[in-house]
């Protein structure tokens, strides 16, 4: 009998002892999960600031209205008192007695005087957390850069949404120790865990130059009847972005949230993320190959400074006929060299140039340049643009790409390959942020990012001179502003639809830079389909104009003798 | 041949009685009843307060109980245990009678859907908590009256008819838990009279068999059998009660969060005062606080087996050890449940858990086996 007992007991308090001191720990984890319920502390959301520190967001001080309706003491009274400041009072009974939940929000966002007038009241079971509005100050300006947040604060588009977990900052809690059905325990404390405050995003974009850009692009959409805008403004020396417009937009602080396609289709950053077939601006690349090549030695390249090009008006590759846009008689586009063929922007020297050095080495360039690879710029939703692969290219296609076309490319690839191609041969990675810092003086710079080299700094030199050229003498000539050295190249090019040309459909570009010795500033323009005259040089070159002589006036920068 | 189990006995306790009884056991039996109002306060304050406005509720009434139980000991201590031997048929008649009054209507009570309680006026009593003393009375007289019963089955009978009925009457309000310990009781019973072991096989095995049979009986045992097996597949329901005892045990670790301090008896663990009185104090003296518990109540069934073992009337044997018996079996059972090793039921902790007919019913009983160690040289 006794045996018997001693067994029994020796079971369970075996059983006991693994309870209580092995299989305690996450018995007891779980348990604290009962044990409490939480009030969430939301995290000040970091602001985002432009180079200069001007704030492009911000935060407008709101809190969120809980309840806890199981330590709601006396909910008709809190009711009648809510109602005062939050409205409907039958909506807020109805909350305050709903114990399905542990905790309830009564009004998702109101402003802190309220809160402050309603906290005097001490209304027992109703809480208050921070949930701050987000303002943008500049309303429409960089819009689709900047991006949004959710409802709920997180980030969801643009940079808000790419730099979220450095901007979002970590949620706290305050927790009350509770019996089984919610009501606070006396005596316990409620324990609060702050909420670490989100860091401050300090970005590449100068508002000053973005707000230029913005107004001149403004213009000419209206000028032109254009169906869209877009501008990219980058500092060549290591690809910050100092402005990229977008137009048509829309202010961040009345986001169309109710539209969704219209949302969706404003907010897109199309500089980044859609693509387009570049024409004349990409012979850039072309014109940086070959010299390139010719300076390496590489037999089959064409001589820079001394080749002259055929002068005849059509090309046959593949039994197709390629033909320049110019009809070359009365002795236009003759006896060319690159630097001339570069201000007439004729087409068939450049098929000349592709031929001559065959698909492995331009597509060699074409890869360096990072035309159908990423930028690595820091923003979600970038295309890679469109590159015919070179295994299965056909000649005439081949011989297209030479002068822009059969190629797509998004407008920041075409930016930052031309800045690449006159900064000496550095190829940046193009980047929105400079770097973060929080208020309480932690700081931290993102260091631009190499990712290779294009071309050497001679060929370099010498392209940004002939392109210095293409301003002064050639197609860029609008672009032209006396004492400073600005250089560029035009682009028109035809639009395609469902893979045909589509009649009277025009993407009109130009990419400009100066000081051409020295870039540090280039902006690359482009007009989507312009109603009326459609030519790159017309329409483009001179926003660029407008644009470099804002900065000029910006920054300050003297004039310089120009020869 | 029935001598050679109470021999045995015999032997472990050899040490001299004295005329004024077992002191020591009685002094542990009141101790830890009163252990048991410290906890029943501790487990119960918060509950009674939200429940019925007076966090003393319970409390008062487990205190009422053991000055009721104190009382009890008082006068049974006093009685010689003999004089009751008689009483073994009409107590047994009497209880089954109570037994079957629980299911007249408007004098039985029911309760979380099972029908335990008797209700007269103001007072609530669980007959099932007097049949198993009862019970034990009636074979106490029936085997000694004529020790030779034992050797044949026929003789075995009655005991067998009177367990039977008390089983099956509890087993109908239904109480499964109180059904297993009246027959671990009737069987711990036939095994002290010392039935022979082939014997009590004949009897054990169709019991064994039994088992299976009523648990598919009642769609709820399987649910809460699975339950036990993995309570987090029905965490809000079958499965809610032992996780929450084993939330308390877990919070209890080895030392305790010192009494007063549980966290689950903020309503987290139904049954706090009462079945699952030992979570609280497991949460709140931690594992060594069990241990010197169940030292405690190791320490009550030693002595009463010592009581029985020295005592020279057969009937004041099986009386005693009858009695130990059934508080052991409670005792450890609880402790089971309470642990998860089997399958949770309704079981209070005798002396400590709330509940009055326990509490009074057993502080009579262990006043029985005091009086047994009073009156052992032939008062």
């Amino acid at each position: 009998m006794i045996l018997a007992i001693t067994f029994l007991f020796c079971i369970f308090l075996g059983r006991f002892l693994y309870i209580q001191l092995i299989w305690e720990e996450e018995l007891h984890y779980r348990a604290l999960d009962q044990w409490t319920r939480e009030i969430p502390v939301n995290a000040g959301r970091g602001a985002i600031l432009d180079a200069s520190g001007e704030l492009l967001a911000g935060n407008r001080a709101a809190y969120a209205v809980y309840a806890r309706a199981s330590a709601v003491e006396d909910a008709e009274g809190a009711a009648d008192l809510l109602a005062g400041f939050l409205g409907d009072r039958e909506t807020l009974l109805r909350k305050l007695t709903d114990r399905s939940k542990s905790e309830i929000v009564l009004c998702r966002r109101t402003a802190k005087e309220v809160v402050e007038a309603l906290a005097e009241h001490e209304v027992k079971g109703v809480y208050y957390a921070r949930n701050d509005e987000r303002v943008y100050p500049y309303g429409a300006l960089a819009s689709q850069v900047i991006g949004f947040t959710a409802y709920d604060g997180t980030g969801t588009t643009g940079l808000e949404g790419y730099y979220d977990n450095l901007l979002a900052g970590k949620k706290g809690e305050i927790l009350f120790e509770t019996d089984l059905v919610g009501v606070d325990l006396k005596g316990a404390a409620a324990a609060y865990l702050p909420a670490t405050d989100g860091l401050n995003l300090r970005l590449t974009l100068d508002v000053r130059i973005q707000s230029l850009a913005e107004r001149v692009m403004g213009r000419v959409l209206g000028e032109t009847s254009a169906k869209a805008v877009r501008a990219i403004v980058l500092d060549p020396r290591d690809a910050s972005v100092l402005a990229m417009v977008n137009l048509p937009s829309y202010d961040l602080n009345e986001i169309p949230r109710s539209d969704l396609t219209l949302l969706n289709s404003l907010s897109r950053n199309r500089a980044v993320s859609d693509v387009y077939e570049p024409g004349s601006t990409f012979k850039i690349i072309t014109a940086a190959a070959d010299i390139e090549e010719y300076l390496r030695g590489n037999k089959r390249a064409l001589d820079p400074m001394r080749h002259v090009f055929p002068s005849a008006r059509t090309r046959t590759v593949d039994g197709t006929t390629i033909r320049c846009w110019s009809d070359h008689k009365n002795g236009k586009h003759a006896n060319e060299t690159l630097a001339e063929a570069l201000n007439n922007s004729c087409n068939p020297c450049f098929v000349d140039i592709a031929l001559a050095l065959g698909k492995e080495t331009f597509y060699d360039y074409l890869a360096a340049f990072r035309f159908g690879r990423g930028t690595g710029v820091d923003f979600s939703g970038e295309s890679i643009g469109m590159l015919l692969p070179e295994s299965s290219l056909r000649d005439c296609d081949f011989a297209r790409i030479g002068f822009g076309q059969s190629i797509a490319v998004t407008p920041l690839q075409l930016a930052c390959a031309a800045a690449s191609a006159v900064n000496g041969g550095k190829y940046y990675a193009p980047r929105l942020a400079a770097g973060v810092f929080s208020d309480d003086g932690v700081k931290e710079e993102f260091a631009p990012v190499l990712l290779g080299r294009t071309v050497s700094e001679e060929a370099s030199r010498i392209l940004a001179s002939m392109l210095e050229g293409v301003v002064r003498d050639g197609s860029g000539k609008k672009a032209y502003i006396e004492g400073y050295r600005v250089a560029g190249k035009t682009g028109t090019a035809q639009k395609y639809e469902d893979g045909v040309i589509a009649q009277g459909k025009y993407v009109s570009s130009f990419v400009g830079f100066f000081p051409a010795d020295a870039p540090r500033y280039l902006a690359l323009i482009i007009v989507d389909e312009p109603q009326g005259s459609y030519y790159g040089s017309t329409v483009a070159a001179p926003c660029a104009k407008e644009i470099f002589e804002g900065i000029i006036d910006i920054m300050k920068i003297p004039k310089e003798d120009t020869k | 041949m029935e001598r050679t189990n109470r021999g045995r006995l015999r032997e472990l306790f050899r040490a001299e009685g004295r005329g004024a009884g077992d002191l020591l056991f009685l002094g542990a039996v009141i101790l830890l009843a009163a252990y048991g109002v410290v906890c029943v306060f501790s487990a119960s304050y918060y509950n009674a307060e939200v429940q019925y406005g007076d966090a003393l509720f319970f409390f008062k009434k487990q205190l009422a109980g053991f000055v009721l139980g104190l009382g009890a000991i008082a006068a049974v201590s006093f009685l010689d245990y003999r004089k009751i031997e008689k009483c073994g048929l009409p107590a047994l008649i009497a209880s089954l009678l109570l037994l079957a009054l629980v299911f007249v209507p408007g004098v039985g009570k029911t309760n979380y859907g099972a029908t335990r309680w008797l209700e007269i006026g103001p007072i609530s009593v669980q007959p099932s908590e007097i049949a198993k003393y009862a019970f034990v009375l009636f074979t106490a007289r029936y085997f000694s009256k004529d020790p030779g019963r034992m050797r044949t089955f026929v003789g075995v009978l009655p005991v067998l008819a009177a367990g039977g009925s008390v089983c099956l009457l509890i087993m109908l309000e239904p109480n499964m838990s109180v059904t297993m310990c009246v027959g671990a009781v009737m069987i711990a019973m036939i095994f002290l009279a010392g039935l022979s072991p082939k014997a009590l096989a004949a009897i054990l095995v169709p019991v064994l068999l039994l088992v299976p049979v009523l648990i598919a009986a009642e769609p709820y045992r399987l649910r809460r059998l699975s339950a036990f097996m993995d309570p987090w597949v029905s965490p809000k329901e079958e499965g809610y009660q032992l996780i929450q005892s084993l939330y308390a045990l877990a919070n209890g670790r080895l030392f305790g969060v010192g009494l007063f301090h549980s966290r689950q008896k903020f309503r987290f663990l139904p049954f706090a005062e009462s079945d699952f009185i030992l979570s609280v104090i497991a949460e709140e003296t931690g594992f060594f606080g069990i241990v010197l518990l169940f030292a405690l109540i190791g320490f009550i069934i030693i002595r009463g087996y010592r009581i029985a073992s020295r005592c020279e009337t057969f009937y004041g044997y099986l009386l005693a050890a009858g009695i130990t018996t059934v508080f052991a079996v409670q005792s450890a059972l609880n402790a089971l449940v309470v642990s998860g090793c089997i399958p949770p039921t309704g079981l209070p902790l005798p002396l400590v858990s709330a509940g009055n007919t326990s509490l009074v019913v057993t502080m009579a009983g262990m006043g029985l086996v005091y009086s047994v160690s009073r009156h052992r040289r032939g008062g």
